[in-house]
């Protein structure tokens, strides 16, 4: 009893220290619980995971991705547009009858019959039937599912290529990822891709749902014109296959303004089954990132350049002995021969390495070199396409360079350039000595946003008095040098042949070479220089294969551009008139 | 004063009444709180309604938007040069050639010429009637003609 009554009394004394304790314990939760409640002590992610947890409950959030834009040519043809694909999948214990399924839907995906009934009564709760299937069967399938319960079918993006494999390298491609790769869809991936949109959707019934319309990324017109595209790509091939050439390039642009208006490789590949390609090379676009020894052609920027520096005159003479010695290599015509006493203007139209080497020699490494950094060598003309290499050329104080390199530079030979390069520099001569930056996009436009691309000029490196004088010497040279192969009656033409021999880590390889031709038209009022380059055809020289080849193309080409011959442009000169006029 | 006394006093006799009187408020209210429910409840299923009937519409447009697409990625790949190469062909077409065009100035013609706009020539304005009829002008031009008028006797 006594025992029972001690125990009462420290219960009595202990429940109120018990009481003050849960007590002290319930107002520390009670504070925490409030200050819950004012943010301003939180770090902003720890609010946004709060906030996240507070809203799962009757909101999601919804990842809109922006649709992509389409790509036009300069005539607004498309030739990169977005459709979907769909995936077919199904649930096999929801279908009740395996066998007549599967006869319908292997007859509708293209699949083998007894494989789909296999997968059709397997215990999985899900088997994918097909991965990639076009929109078309995928409205059949939808059609079917109403029929059939257990069908999934779910629409995938996808980027389409309708023209196929025209301008493939230009335009690049998007990956499953839909990120862009190579050519503008990696280069303005950014702007084609637009932003994707976070939204919150109410779970609740009664919230009225909002119009969740997805954002466009910008719509870009290329410089490309589609029909110049495809004339440059099919007369390309033929090249390919009559020359027995492995590889090729054709490049065509505006040197007023620096619009790219064709740009073909071969081979190619189809962007619209960009996986199937074995060879990755391929996906890369030789104009702009393979660089080559150009061989003769860089003789008309030699002489360009001597001119301008004033160490020659077009008139100046040289004797021509067959070779020279240059920092201890002797160097030789294409022919082994001594041409005797021969101008400025016969060194383009013979070609001769020799006249080419003594000229540089005159102009001495100095000028030489800032000349040629002038007309962008060794430095990547900036287009707006991914992946462009910038070329390589020594210099003095490079541990690479010899005083040979002077020599051989003059005539494409120890210097290395993009296609694009070369074009660029030459089309400086067409366009008055002024060398515009060049560009395939022409406009991009994002909603009522249109931003044009405004020519712009890389720089000058000759003047327009030294590159009419060098424009009447490739004038010359197809007319007398090259045997007609290059000329289209009528029409006035510059250009010069190229051959030049690749390098090997023992040498030059023998019998091996890559022909080019370089050129531009009217020769009076140019409106396209074109760039021609087949690597190692079973010919060995430029005037023999490519310059028949720039004939072919530039009857096509004055056709296509609407320019009429000489006298007809004459006699619209005389009018006051111009071909530039010519709405194309 | 009559009549509060009489209330008072009818009330005082009849106790029951009190009750009634808090049963019907309280029914009252009930019944108040069904309607209001109802009437929120028929609001929100319109509501909702209106939602799903949104949704499908906004599905709808989605739907018609991706099969544009798809008509215009048709159109293009319909439209490539191989495709429309090989149709001229078909149909007869051959390829032009330096030789076979013909180009064909019109002499005279100079498109740079000079513009010269073609000269508006200023007429005078035409008077323009002003108008300073008022209200008290009408009445009277009413009443004079009403005042002349003659009666007619042409069918006597």
């Amino acid at each position: 009893m006594q025992q029972q009554q001690l125990q009462e009394e420290m219960f009595k004394r202990r429940l109120p220290v018990v009481i003050f304790g849960l007590l002290i314990v319930s107002i520390f939760l009670l504070g925490r619980m409030v200050s819950f409640q004012f943010q301003y002590q939180w770090a902003p992610e720890v609010i946004n995971y709060l906030e996240g947890l507070r809203n799962s409950g009757y909101s999601q959030t919804l990842r809109l991705a922006a649709a992509r834009g389409t790509i036009y040519d300069r005539g607004m043809q498309a030739l990169a547009v977005n459709t979907l694909e769909y995936r077919v999948g199904i649930s096999p214990n929801l279908v009740a009858n395996p066998r007549q399924v599967a006869t319908q839907l292997a007859a509708l995906l293209n699949l083998d019959e007894l494989d789909t009934f296999e997968k059709l009564s397997s215990d999985e709760p899900y088997v994918l039937l097909a991965s990639r299937v076009s929109a078309e069967i995928g409205h059949q399938v939808a059609e079917l599912k109403k029929e059939i319960p257990g069908i999934n079918i779910e629409p995938i993006a996808r980027r389409s290529y309708p023209q196929g494999t025209l301008a493939a390298q230009v335009v690049g491609f998007v990956g499953g990822d839909l990120e862009g790769y190579y050519g503008v869809e990696g280069f303005y991936q950014e702007q084609l891709a637009g932003r994707a949109r976070d939204e919150l959707i109410s779970n609740i019934p009664f919230d009225v749902p909002q119009d969740r319309e997805e954002d466009h990324g910008g719509n870009i017109v290329l410089t490309i014109d589609r029909d110049m595209q495809f004339l440059a790509e099919s007369e390309l091939q033929t090249a390919i296959t009559e020359s027995g050439s492995r590889s090729g390039t054709i490049i065509i642009m505006n040197p007023g303004n620096g619009d790219i208006l064709a740009m073909a490789s071969y081979p190619s590949f189809d962007p619209n089954t960009y996986f199937e390609v074995d060879d990755a090379s391929l996906l890369i676009n030789p104009a702009i990132s393979q660089q080559y020894e150009p061989g003769s052609i860089m003789k008309v920027l030699t002489i360009a350049s001597a001119l301008e520096k004033g160490t020659v005159s077009p008139q100046d003479t040289y004797v021509d002995q067959g070779s020279i010695e240059i920092g201890g290599r002797m160097i030789e015509n294409w022919d082994r021969q001594a041409h005797g006493v021969v101008d400025m203007t016969q060194i383009l139209v013979q070609s001769l390495n020799v006249g080419a080497a003594t000229v540089s020699l005159r102009m001495g490494p100095s000028d030489f070199y800032s000349m040629f950094r002038a007309f962008g060598m060794a430095r990547p003309t900036g287009i707006d396409l991914q992946g462009e290499a910038s070329g390589t050329m020594y210099i003095p104080g490079d541990e690479n360079w010899s005083e040979s390199n002077l020599g051989t530079n003059s005539f494409g030979q120890g210097i290395a350039v993009t296609p694009l390069q070369m074009l660029t520099a030459i089309s400086a001569i067409a366009n008055d000595g002024l060398m515009m930056q060049p560009h395939v996009v022409r406009q991009i436009i994002d909603g009522d946003l249109v931003q044009t691309s405004q020519p712009s000029a890389l720089g000058r490196p000759i003047s327009a008095e030294t590159a009419d004088i060098v424009t009447n010497m490739m004038v010359a040279v197809v007319r007398d040098g090259l045997d007609g192969n290059a000329s289209v009656p009528g029409y006035t033409i510059a250009g010069k042949t190229g051959t030049a021999e690749i390098p090997s880590p023992v040498g030059y390889e023998p019998g091996a070479s890559i022909v080019s031709f370089v050129g531009f038209l009217p020769a009076d009022d140019p409106q396209v220089s074109v760039l021609i380059k087949l690597d190692r055809p079973s010919g060995y020289w430029g005037s023999e294969v490519a310059a028949p080849v720039f004939r072919r193309l530039a009857e096509r080409l004055v056709i296509l551009l609407k320019i009429p011959p000489d006298d007809v442009r004459a006699a619209l000169a005389a009018q006051g008139g111009s071909v530039s006029e010519i709405d194309r | 004063m009559a009549f509060s006394n009489w209330f008072e006093h009818t009330f005082k006799r009849r106790p029951w009444r009190t009750q009634r009187q808090a049963i019907a408020l309280v029914t009252l209210s009930f019944f108040v709180a069904i309607i209001i429910g109802a009437l929120y409840l028929a609001q929100a299923a319109n509501v909702s309604t209106t939602g799903r009937q949104l949704e499908d519409l906004i599905l709808q447009r989605n739907q018609l938007e991706q099969s544009n697409e798809q008509i215009r990625a048709e159109i293009a790949r319909l439209q490539s040069v191989p495709r429309l190469r090989d149709r001229a062909r078909e149909l007869g077409f051959i390829d032009a050639s330096v030789s076979t065009i013909e180009y064909l100035p019109v002499l005279g013609y100079n498109p740079q010429r000079e513009e010269r706009p073609a000269v508006l020539i200023q007429q005078p304005a035409a008077d323009v009637p002003v108008y300073d009829e008022t209200f008290l002008g009408w009445l009277q031009q009413q009443w004079d003609a009403f005042t002349n008028q003659q009666p007619d006797t042409s069918g006597e």
